[in-house]
Formats: structure tokens, C-alpha cells, sequence
């Protein structure tokens, strides 16, 4: 009505605006004004029209369709352009294999622009073929169809209650996250299958760390550092569907842990260095000085009562009455508790010509002389004494016969002890008649020797004789009865086929005698008489055979001046 | 001499460790037997295998033809008489035996057409040389056709067993799916010469009845074997 109304006017006014512009109404002018408001008209026509809106609908286009649950479902589609009049949507689908078209029952519970199909009029495997109408004044317009078959298209609502919780595994912490299936989706049944994956990060940063669960509704992550603030996402899917939106965050803080790694830490050592102290004060206390307890010291020689510094001044009087000291019992007796390395006897053996004797004296059993047992001679005793570094010793190559051997030189004694070489302690033969232990002239035949031993440590040892521990160093002495006076011998090489007798000083006596140890042969008679010239010796036989001695009691006068 | 000894005592050896530990076939007493979970556990294995080749199937039909080829549309799957239920309603409230029988006779109508199906797409293979799709689809469809019939056994055994624990309300014998119906099951989808269309309307519907195999089984499942697992 509008319309031709304009076009009546419009035309009223062509038909002046010719009759204006073209005065002369000439043809061309005519026709050209003509031609120019015709367009402006058409023009005008062209434009009008869409500001008014008379058309059919636009296409609407079916968007998605999706199932929470496989038990209903909803589809959202999207209308088209407004054909300028108020239009209305309405979807009409048709189940497979049947011609019936049905039309939606409800546009509203979904929402705007939707259609929600309920359970009664839901049915899965069934293809669905979905049309929306968008229809106006002028017309309808229909959509693409779409085929839907529901059990395609599940997309379950995120899973629910997420729980995390600190557990401990033995001392080290972890995460354990739970979760519980959505609410309408029914997999208590087996209606439905769903898989879950979660997704955990620290706050903050921007990376996600995703893990997928499987059918499983709780999860353990170990992989947390201690003290951080983490948030985790869980989401899920059904066999054959899409994955649901994430859940809601839920936030932990992971516990700090490294406390007690550190406490463990300070606590071992602790421990290490207690006992190293431990062990090191130990060591202290046992021994003085460590290099003392893994290198023991080869043992020094040590004689009682030995002074260097008086050797070193020659006076060999000096010398003797120091080592021959009075109170040698003492020393002796306490020799071994104190020094174990000291032990301090007097070994006395006797030569045949001697034994010889002392078996006519035993006849006689009255005599006064010094008798001793003959045993077995010791193979060590008196045979290396010339090679021995001793002291009082004297060069070998002496001969055997003491008979009328008074003018014998002794010569100079090989002294060779650690540490320094010993004055020679043998003097001439005419220095006889002083007290000494050595240097003195044998004036009987018989001769015994007083042998003094000392265990020495000799630090280079070519020694045959000696024990292992010990080397045994001789002191030579010589017995002469009638002077009563023990002289020492430096060489003495026995003859082969003499044998000695060897006693053992156990102590000296106060007024300087000698008690001897006697030693039991195999072959001897346990009585033994052992006499001096001034004294009388008795001999006792001592149960106690800790060394093959028979504690005698023996004893040999010192000579003294 | 040696040799021979030897020979005789590794025999023995032999004999005894056979006589001593029986080789287990199917039946024989003594040889210790699947639980009812464990027979489900696979049952449910296989079908989802079933289901991924089916799916595999069918999506390389679909890539290579248009994609926006309508399904079916007034066309049905030849299982189409089967009455299967088609919600959660009627899936709760059928039995389990009736269920049971429902699987069975699906997976049952599918054997036949599988086989003729590989046989087509073999056909196919040698007709058009350089169609790769043809050659793996071919296979597939062979693989398919075995692993159905092996979980139609292994649906069978369950349902043997099933019915020896009592999970079975009534005592009805388990019902053989009638195989004659389905002798042309395949011409079902012919229609004129054969296409790939056709192929294409089978795999939709072979798709769709192992999903419904799949999901009644899940259903027996946490019907029979409530747990953890549902």
C-alpha cells in the first residue's frame, strides 16, 4: 500500500521535474531526465526494503547434540538471519527405519534455541535424523538434517568430590587423589563405562601435568616437590564419547619433608664423629704413641746397672761394681714384671776337669768345693760367645788349656753392643788379683765360667745361638776356687768334648753370693752339691722345673776386695 | 651305549613330566579352571577389540568416501529382528539369561556375513591394485570374523558357568542362536552389484551391534559381579 503510494508520487514527480528541467521539451532531455530519476528510483526501491525485513527465515543449522548420561539428550542449534518478521523454530526428527516425524516435546528445559529429549522418548543405537524448522510470515526454512545416534554422542558432566590427601609411605610422602563419577551418569549398572584423567600443577606456573586413570576413581602421585601449592583438575569420558569439562580446582599444599631428611642427616653424624673420637681416644689411651703401637721397636740392649758414660771413661772397676750390683736380686726378681725385655741371670757351667773334681769331692762329701752337676752341655752357651757383641768379651783364638795359664792374655774384649762399642774390660793378666769379672786369670784348671746374660736386642744379629727374641750374650767368667775369685773369660771355645754345666743365677745374695739355679740333666742324679771354697752349697731339688732349673741354693761368693 | 641311556632316561623324564603335569584341554578335570570373573574380565577384552576394529573399519570407509553420506537411512541392519533393549529401562529389567541370549544370538548372526565380507573386500583388493585401504580392510574384516567367533565361545563358556553358580534365576538352557535366519545375511545389504556402499551400511551396522554387545556384557557384569570395577 506504501509502496504504491511512493511509486504514484514518485512518478507525479518525474513527470513535473521533465516538464521543469526540460523547458523546451525536447526529446533527448526528456528521455535523459527520464532515465536518471527512473534510476534513482530503482535505486531507492533497492535500498528500502531491507531496513523493513520481509523474507523467509534464514537456514538454522543444528550445532550439537549431546548426552550427560545415555539416557537423554539435547540438541542446541543455531537460527539463521531474521527474515525481518518474527519467526519460530521447531525441530521435527524421525527414528530410523520409521516414517513418523515427531516433533520436539520440550524447547525449554535446555535452554534457548534447544530441544530435550527425555528418557521416554530416548532410544540408543536408533538413528535419529534431526530437521529444525525456522518458520515466519512469509515462509519456512529448513535446516540440514543430521543423523545423531545417542550412544555417540555422550559427553558426561565432570566428575565429582575431589579429594586430595597427604599419605605417607614409609617416611615419604604422596598424593593420593579421589574422585567420584558424576551423578546422573549410572555406572554402578554397567549403563555406562567411564575412564578418568587428571591433570595436576603447581600454582602459578603454567604446565599441566596430566595422568590418565582408567576406570580407576583414585590416584597416587609421588613425583611432588615438598613444600609447593599444587592444583588439581579430573575429568572424564565414556568408552565411546567425549571428555567432559574439568572439574572444579581443589588445592594442596605439599608438606615439607626435607626437615626430616636433614634430622636424619645431623643424627648420622653425629653418630660418625662420636665414634671417631671414640675410637681415636682409644687408640690414645692403649697406646702412647701410635707409631709405638704399629711399630713396635726392635729391643735395645739392656743390661742392669750398665752405664755407658762410665765405660766411656774407662774404668772398668767402676763399670763392674755397677753391674754387678748389690741389689741385683731385686732387679732380677722385679726384672720381668717391670721390663719384659730384660731378664738378668748368670749362667755358670763347669768344664770336665772341673766336673772331674766336683765328682771327688762328692765322694768325699765333706768338701767345701764348689760342685756342680754336670749336664748336658747347652750347644748355645759359650760357643758364639766370641762371636757375641757382649760385654766383657774377649777376641777367640784362645787355647783351651787354663793349666799354668796364668800369663794368658785375655785381650781385648769385643764389645759391640747397640749403640757403641765397649771399652775393653779385659786387662793384663798382672791386674789379676782385683775383683773382676773378667780379665782375670784362670789359676786352676778347672775353670768355671760364670756366664752373665743379658738378653740383648743386637739389632743386626749374627748371632747363631740366640733364641728368636733373644740373643744371649756371655760374660765369661772364670771361677778360680783358691783365689775365690771370679774372673770372666773373654773366648771361650770349649773343646768339643767338654761339656758344660750352666746354672742359673736366680739372685745374688747380701753379702754378694750367687744363688744358682742348677739345671736338671737327664742323665744326672738330682742331688747336686754345689760348694764354694768358703761356703757350702746345698743343693735342693725344687719341684718346680719351670725351665729345667733346680733352684739351688747354691751360692757363689763375690769376690770382693 | 652312552648315547642310548641318555636318550632313554631324557624320554622318561619326559614321559613322567607329562604324566605329571596333564596338558590342559578344554573339560579335562584337574586343571584349574578360570573364575567367573576372570572369564569376564576377557570376555569383555575381546569385545572391546571387536569394537576397535569395527570402528577402525568403518572410519576408513568413511575417509574415503564423501563424508556426508547419510547412514542407512530407510535401510535396516539384517539384526534388525532381534529384539535388543533399547534403553536403560528395558536393559535393567530384562534377565540375565534373556541377556545372555540376546549377545549370543547377535554375535551369532555376524559370523557368516564376515566371512563373506572379507571374501568381497578380497575381491575388491584384486580387482583395484593400488586401493591400500582395501588390502588392510580385508585383513581386518578377517581378524574380525575370528575374534567374534572367539568371543562367542568365550560368551558361551561364561554362560555355562554362569549357569553352574546359579546366576541364573530360571534354569533355561542357554538358546542357540538360530544360524539358518542368517544364511543371507549379507545379500541382506546388497542391492544391485556390489559397492563399496554396501560395505559401508554393513560396517555401520557391524559397528553399532558390537557397541550393544559391549554394553550388555557390562551390563551381565555388574549385574552378576558386583565390585570395584562398576
Amino acid at each position: 500500500m506504501v509502496f504504491s503510494v511512493v511509486i504514484s508520487i514518485t512518478n507525479t514527480y518525474l513527470s513535473m521535474s521533465v516538464d521543469v528541467f526540460c523547458p523546451s521539451s525536447t526529446p533527448v532531455c526528456g528521455a535523459a531526465m527520464t532515465n536518471a530519476l527512473e534510476l534513482t528510483w530503482l535505486l531507492f526501491l533497492v535500498i528500502t526494503p531491507h531496513a523493513k525485513g520481509h523474507s523467509l527465515p534464514g537456514k538454522p543449522t543444528l550445532t550439537s547434540c549431546r548426552s550427560p548420561e545415555k539416557e537423554t539428550f539435547t540438541c542446541w542449534w543455531q537460527p539463521g538471519s531474521d527474515g525481518g518478521l518474527p519467526t519460530t523454530y521447531a525441530l521435527y526428527y524421525s527414528k530410523e527405519s520409521s516414517d513418523i516425524v515427531h516433533e520436539c516435546a520440550d524447547y525449554y528445559t535446555a535452554g534457548e534455541n534447544s530441544c530435550f529429549f527425555n528418557k521416554n522418548d530416548t532410544s540408543i543405537w536408533v538413528n535419529y535424523n534431526i530437521t529444525v524448522v525456522a518458520t515466519n510470515r512469509l515462509g519456512s526454512t529448513f535446516s540440514d538434517p543430521v543423523d545423531v545416534d545417542v550412544a555417540y554422542i555422550v559427553q558426561p558432566n565432570p566428575p565429582e568430590n575431589l579429594s586430595l590427601s597427604i599419605m605417607d609411605d614409609k617416611g615419604w610422602p604422596f598424593l593420593r587423589v579421589a574422585w567420584a563419577p558424576p551423578r546422573k551418569a549410572d555406572t554402578r549398572s554397567g549403563w555406562i563405562t567411564l575412564i578418568y584423567e587428571l591433570r595436576i600443577q603447581v600454582d602459578g606456573q603454567n604446565e599441566w601435568e596430566t595422568h590418565l586413570a582408567g576406570q580407576q576413581k583414585l590416584f597416587n602421585i609421588f613425583s611432588l616437590r615438598s613444600g609447593g601449592l599444587y592444583l588439581v583438575q579430573v575429568r572424564c569420558k565414556p568408552d565411546h564419547g567425549f571428555w567432559s569439562e574439568w572439574s572444579t580446582a581443589s588445592y594442596i599444599r605439599f608438606p615439607d619433608y626435607f626437615h626430616r631428611e636433614k634430622s636424619a642427616w645431623i643424627i648420622i653424624a653425629v653418630v660418625c664423629a662420636f665414634l671417631f673420637l671414640s675410637i681415636t681416644l682409644l687408640l690414645h689411651m692403649t697406646c702412647h704413641s701410635l707409631k709405638h703401637c704399629l711399630l713396635p721397636p726392635i729391643p735395645g740392649p739392656k743390661i742392669k746397672g750398665f752405664d755407658q758414660h762410665l765405660l766411656k771413661k774407662g774404668k772398668s772397676e767402676d763399670i763392674f761394681s755397677a753391674l754387678v750390683v748389690s741389689d741385683f736380686s731385686r732387679m732380677s726378681s722385679s726384672s720381668n714384671s717391670e721390663d719384659p725385655l730384660v731378664e738378668e741371670y748368670l749362667e755358670v757351667y763347669v768344664t770336665e776337669e772341673r766336673e772331674a773334681m766336683l765328682e771327688e769331692s762328692k765322694s768325699h762329701s765333706g768338701d767345701d768345693s764348689f760342685k756342680l752337676e754336670s749336664s748336658a752341655s747347652d750347644n748355645d752357651s759359650g760357643r758364639g760367645s766370641c762371636d757375641s757383641r757382649t760385654l766383657l768379651m774377649e777376641k777367640c783364638g784362645r787355647p783351651k788349656q787354663h793349666d799354668g795359664d796364668r800369663g794368658e792374655d785375655w785381650g781385648e774384649a769385643q764389645v759391640d753392643a747397640v749403640g757403641g762399642t765397649w771399652p775393653p774390660v779385659f786387662t793384663s793378666q798382672s791386674e789379676q788379683p782385683r775383683r773382676c769379672l773378667s780379665g782375670c786369670l784362670p789359676p786352676s784348671e778347672a775353670s768355671k765360667y760364670i756366664k752373665s746374660r743379658s738378653d740383648v736386642n743386637i739389632a743386626a744379629s749374627g748371632h747363631k745361638q740366640s733364641p728368636a727374641r733373644w740373643s744371649v750374650e756371655y760374660v765369661g767368667t772364670r771361677m778360680v776356687a783358691e783365689d775365690d775369685v771370679a774372673v770372666s773369660r773373654g773366648c771361650s771355645q770349649p773343646a768339643p768334648f767338654q761339656e758344660r754345666d750352666y746354672s742359673r743365677v736366680k739372685r745374688v745374695g747380701s753379702d754378694d753370693t750367687l744363688l744358682l739355679l742348677q739345671r736338671v740333666s737327664e742323665v744326672a742324679t738330682n742331688e747336686c752339691e754345689t760348694r764354694t771354697s768358703q761356703k757350702s752349697t746345698i743343693c735342693t731339688q725344687d719341684a718346680t722345673l719351670t725351665s729345667g732349673y733346680v733352684d739351688t741354693a747354691a751360692i757363689l761368693p763375690m769376690a770382693t776386695n | 651305549m652312552k648315547r642310548v641311556s641318555f636318550l632313554v632316561v631324557m624320554l622318561a623324564q619326559l614321559l613322567l613330566s607329562v604324566a605329571s603335569a596333564p596338558i590342559c584341554a578344554y573339560g579335562q578335570t584337574g586343571c584349574p579352571l578360570p573364575t567367573l570373573a576372570d572369564l569376564f574380565d576377557r570376555v569383555m577384552q575381546q569385545s572391546s577389540r571387536m569394537h576397535g576394529i569395527s570402528s577402525d573399519l568403518q572410519s576408513q570407509f568413511e575417509h574415503y568416501l564423501f563424508p556426508s553420506k547419510n547412514m542407512l537411512g530407510k535401510w535396516k541392519c539384517h539384526t534388525h529382528d532381534i529384539l535388543t533393549p533399547g534403553n536403560k529401562q528395558n536393559a535393567q529389567n530384562i534377565d540375565r539369561e534373556q541377556l545372555t541370549e540376546v549377545i549370543l544370538r547377535l554375535l551369532g548372526a555376524w559370523g557368516d556375513p564376515l566371512s563373506q565380507l572379507h571374501q568381497s573386500m578380497r575381491q575388491d583388493h584384486n580387482k583395484n591394485h593400488g586401493r591400500d585401504f582395501s588390502h588392510s580392510s580385508s585383513n581386518k574384516a578377517l581378524e574380525m570374523s575370528d575374534v567374534m567367533q572367539e568371543l562367542r565361545d568365550g560368551v558361551l563358556k561364561m554362560a555355562e558357568k554362569m549357569k553352574l553358580q546359579g546366576a541364573f534365576s530360571n534354569a533355561v538352557a542357554v538358546v542357540q542362536p538360530e544360524e539358518a535366519r542368517h544364511s543371507s545375511a549379507f545379500a541382506f545389504y546388497k542391492r544391485g552389484t556390489l559397492s563399496l556402499l554396501d560395505h559401508n551400511d554393513l560396517l555401520y551396522c557391524l559397528r553399532r551391534d558390537s557397541d550393544k554387545v559391549k554394553n550388555y556384557l557390562r551390563i551381565l557384569q555388574c549385574s552378576t559381579l558386583p565390585g570395584l570395577e562398576c
